[in-house]
């Protein structure tokens, strides 16, 4: 199965398997990673789980859409142009591993 | 005693009065949370849920907390709109309201409206003068126009809004099925249908940037409008007239708060959700439980009806350090005042542009020394809460 690593501000890491699909929101959400708070369930409304992709995960995730854009301009923590992310627009898809670094605030 | 209550373990708070809880529902929510923050309230006929932790469980599983509960008087009241249902049904109409609501349509269309509203009645309350009530005067006009617009009620009056919002929410409200209640939110809900009907056809063939072209044109049943509008009318006026009412009297209630927040403006977004903790203005909502389940230390039977009381979750000294007190300088974490989950507050970045980007800093502006008067600020409620009467100063 999948990984997805989850690096705190502090520099703690925590890594779970994840089935393909499952998002990077939820996955923490689950197992109760600190700051990943995904108040809207995944609906790309709330901005709480934003996360900053580390440069090796970049490539080949799905483009940034209209309503995930728009979210990211409402981030509690400064959004990155190329790194920022909702966690619950982004999974594993077919890669083995995936790593992201927690914000500092959420809210 | 009922089939639900004889199959749990959850203890009964035969103590709880509504008239109590309608005055000052925080110390019996604290008692609630201490003694059993799963108990069954025979006044309400409900469980009501008062941590922290089990309120945040239930929003992130509708499997089992199922908002499509039985003989809900909002289904009578309103029509059976999304905030009742569950997912897929609840997605589909939730997928209607498209992009009306969101941060980009808001800055883009609806923040210039708010803005005008604000500065038009702002100049019809300074137009009182001093001793004025800023609940009844500005926040209600203000969040009821707002709201109007953005909906796209053209054919009716801001008046309209507050009237039929009141009436279909003491609707739902309405435990003691008092006729006389009734009678009103039918009256209101049959002129909404008709507003809707006349503007149907319109929006088809002329499409606006409003929630009801949205969801016209986005095919969603004629009676699934009804219900959503109605739905919409219902929880798009209140809460953002009553956290704006209450952001104003916990500030004027602390002077260091309110200078730190006038010194700084980005503080007022920090208040905004400050207040919006501190007093949710919906404070519960209901739950049915699908299967039975255990929760808050208390096994529950299939079937139990639930209230989700955020006011008491939003007051939880487990998440939030001194939890009763208005504190805008308090630790950053979540609250769950907008809900969570599927059924995540739809206005909720109205209500923080409106109020808190427009509304509260022109007020300050536009009002200078601003201040509460010897008649006394009141607020009521608990399924809603918020100002009753706010009588201000100025100078």
């Amino acid at each position: 199965m999948p990984t997805i690593t989850y690096i705190q501000p502090d520099g703690a890491e925590l890594t779970l398997d994840a089935s393909p699909e499952t998002s990077v929101m939820r996955a923490a959400v689950n197992a109760g990673v600190p700051g990943i708070v995904g108040e809207c369930g995944g609906q790309a409304m709330c901005a709480t789980c934003h996360v900053y992709v580390s440069p090796n995960s970049l490539e080949g995730l799905p483009e940034i859409n209209d309503e995930e854009d728009e979210m990211l301009e409402c981030t509690s923590a400064p959004r990155d142009p190329e790194r920022s992310r909702l966690g619950c627009q982004i999974s594993c898809g077919p890669r083995a591993s995936l790593v992201v670094e927690v914000p500092a605030g959420q809210v | 005693m009922t089939a639900a209550e004889a199959e749990t373990t959850a203890p009964t708070a035969e103590w709880v009065r509504i008239e109590d809880l309608y005055e000052n529902p925080y110390p019996i929510y604290r008692r609630l949370r201490e003694e059993s923050p799963v108990a069954w309230v025979p006044a309400v006929g409900r469980y009501l849920v008062t941590s922290f932790e089990a309120c945040h469980r239930i929003e992130q599983d509708a499997e089992t907390f199922s908002a499509n509960e039985e003989g809900s008087l909002m289904k009578r009241s309103m029509g059976h709109s999304m905030l009742r249902k569950d997912d897929p049904d609840h997605q589909t109409d939730r997928a209607a309201y498209g992009p009306v609501l969101r941060p980009k349509a808001i800055k883009e269309t609806w923040t210039a409206a708010f803005e005008k509203n604000a500065e038009k009645y702002l100049e019809e309350f300074r137009a009182k003068g001093p001793g004025a009530d800023l609940h009844l005067g500005f926040a209600a006009p203000f969040a009821a126009e707002n709201l109007r617009e953005i909906m796209g009620f053209r054919n009716a009056a801001q008046e309209d809004l507050q009237r039929w919002s009141q009436t279909m929410i003491d609707g739902t409200g309405n435990y003691a099925d008092d006729p006389e209640v009734w009678a009103k939110a039918a009256a209101s809900s049959a002129e909404v249908d008709a507003a809707i009907d006349e503007l149907v056809p319109v929006l088809k063939a002329e499409p606006d940037a409003s929630l009801l072209s949205a969801v016209v044109n986005a095919g969603m049943p004629i009676e699934a409008i009804r219900a959503n509008m109605k739905m919409t009318i219902g929880g798009g006026l209140n809460e953002p007239r009553d956290v704006l009412g209450t952001a104003v009297w916990a500030l004027l209630s602390h002077s260091d708060q309110l200078a730190q927040v006038l010194a700084e403006p980005a503080l007022w977004a920090t208040a905004f959700e400050e207040a919006v903790r501190w007093v949710a203005p919906i404070g519960m909502y209901p739950r049915q439980t699908t299967r039975e389940v255990e929760i808050g230390g208390a096994t529950l039977p299939a079937g139990a009806r639930l209230g989700v009381v955020l006011g008491a979750a939003n007051r939880d000294p487990e998440q939030f350090e001194n939890p009763e007190a208005f504190d805008i300088n308090r630790e950053k974490k979540p609250h769950l005042a907008f809900g969570g989950g599927a059924h995540f507050c739809a206005g909720t970045w109205v209500a923080r542009t409106s109020v808190a980007q427009v509304a509260l800093p022109k007020l300050f502006a536009g009002l200078p020394g601003l201040r509460l008067t010897d008649r006394p600020a009141r607020e009521g409620g608990w399924v809603f809460r918020g100002m009753l009467e706010l009588p201000v100063a100025w100078n």
